[in-house]
């Protein structure tokens, strides 16, 4: 069979045999970040016969990438990594199923994307996702590689394996500051040496062959050579719950305006101003398109409000109507706003008009 | 006598990949770290403490011992 002319060389190998090439062709492998790390690992997984991979990128690609971005052709400058990368795999290994996302990679899309796969590949180069992945991973209970680079070293591991310690383990405070390879600079065959060492990780965790790298830090330096290993050990404050990971990611942002930008909407029936203070509270505000709920009974009475009406929530000083804007998002209100400076802004606007 | 080794944006700031430092009275780990800050100035610097190749908490109230061997490991982030 052809398929097993193509793995002929791994298979011989005593450690995959048939039935490894048969648990690489069954597993999906998530690779977030076509870059440097992810021009490196893509093409071996892909070339091993990995089943189905999916490469998660929102860049196009640019010159100053190519010097270490190696599976783009210059000519593919300005086009979207992830479907390159996709069109590269196709014509490396037709027997490899390859989705390419385009979209970014957020709290929003994390977790119902990680379920898809069976072992996520952090191939990014900032901070702040890696901590995103490392807390969808945990969500979703799969195993995370991670690889990164300053310079002229790399660093690779490989967490939440089979419940082992996390990025979080290791770092535990989210700073946020350390450079990427834009800010810092990097020779390609870092990249790829770092690359390499995750796409070998993948590879092993497959094939149940050899010692993964999880507990365990590696540490590179390209310049003399030296590598490291060192060991962690999980911590208990450092998991996540599905809900942790809701409120942490997909909080929703309170919009507000200032009541100045809204004084020519004043008689649009369209228009809605909620009053969400106590009755008993002043100034009193009168404008036409006006009802007054207070917050403590606004879940209660929801049901008087149009879900599709333009909504500007106000209070006392701008403080209650956020919480407000909070529940009407929740019951999915279309278009709310919260007064910034709430009523005593707004009366003391609404005074200079009668002047003017 | 201990080896402190420095890596990433840490050994930029040191300007050395390791050096070699000696200790008279008993030296905390805690010590240590906070004469290396005052002597390099790390700031905003974070980084992960090792003690002979193994990750240390942040808190942990250690002795330096004679051959010990100390890494400062900041995350990295290029890729």
């Amino acid at each position: 069979m052809s398929t097993d002319k193509r793995y002929n060389r791994q298979i011989i190998l005593s450690e995959i045999g048939e039935e490894g090439q048969q648990k690489l062709a069954t597993t999906k492998v998530l690779v977030i970040g076509a870059g440097g790390l992810g021009a490196a690992i893509l093409p071996y997984l892909a070339s091993a016969g990995v089943g189905e991979i999916g490469i998660a990128d929102h860049d196009v690609i640019e010159i100053s990438n190519l010097q270490r971005q190696v599976i783009y052709k210059t000519d593919a400058i300005g086009k979207s990594k992830a479907k390159e990368a996709k069109a590269m795999i196709a014509e490396l290994n037709p027997l490899v199923k390859v989705k390419a996302i385009s979209e970014k990679v957020s709290g929003k899309n994390a977790i119902s994307l990680f379920e898809k796969y069976d072992i996520i590949v952090d191939a990014t180069d900032n901070i702040a996702i890696k901590y995103l992945i490392n807390d969808a991973c945990l969500v979703t209970n799969k195993p995370m590689v991670y690889g990164s680079i300053f310079r002229f070293q790399g660093q690779v591991s490989v967490f939440n394996y089979q419940n082992g310690p996390t990025y979080r383990c290791l770092y535990p405070d989210e700073n946020l500051n350390a450079l990427n390879c834009e800010e810092a600079g990097v020779l390609g065959v870092s990249v790829g040496i770092i690359g390499m060492f995750q796409a070998n990780e993948v590879l092993k965790m497959i094939l149940g062959i050899g010692n993964v790298l999880s507990g365990k830090i590696l540490v590179y330096n390209t310049l003399n050579n030296e590598q490291q290993k060192y060991d962690f050990e999980k911590s208990d404050i450092q998991t996540i719950t599905r809900e942790a990971f809701e409120e942490k990611y997909n909080k929703c942002e309170v919009e507000e305006v200032s009541f100045e930008l809204v004084l020519n909407e004043m008689d649009n029936d369209e228009v809605l101003f909620l009053d969400v203070r106590n009755v008993d509270e002043s100034p009193k505000i009168s404008i036409k398109n006006q009802i007054q709920i207070p917050l403590m009974h606004l879940e209660n009475e929801i049901e008087k409000l149009n879900k599709n009406q333009k909504v500007y929530v106000f209070c006392q000083s701008g403080i209650r109507s956020k919480i407000a804007f909070e529940l009407l998002q929740k019951h999915r209100f279309k278009n709310i706003k919260s007064i910034a400076g709430g009523a005593l802004a707004m009366k003391q606007l609404l005074k200079e008009e009668i002047k003017i | 006598m201990i080896e402190v080794k420095y890596f990433g944006a840490v050994a930029e700031k040191t300007k050395c990949e390791f050096e070699k430092l000696s200790f008279s009275e008993e030296l905390s780990l805690q010590k240590l770290l906070q004469d290396l800050n005052e002597k390099y100035e790390f700031e905003s610097l974070t980084f992960s403490v090792a003690v002979n190749q193994k990750i240390v908490p942040k808190a942990v109230d250690y002795a330096l011992q004679t051959n010990d061997i100390v890494a400062l490991l900041p995350p990295f982030a290029g890729g």
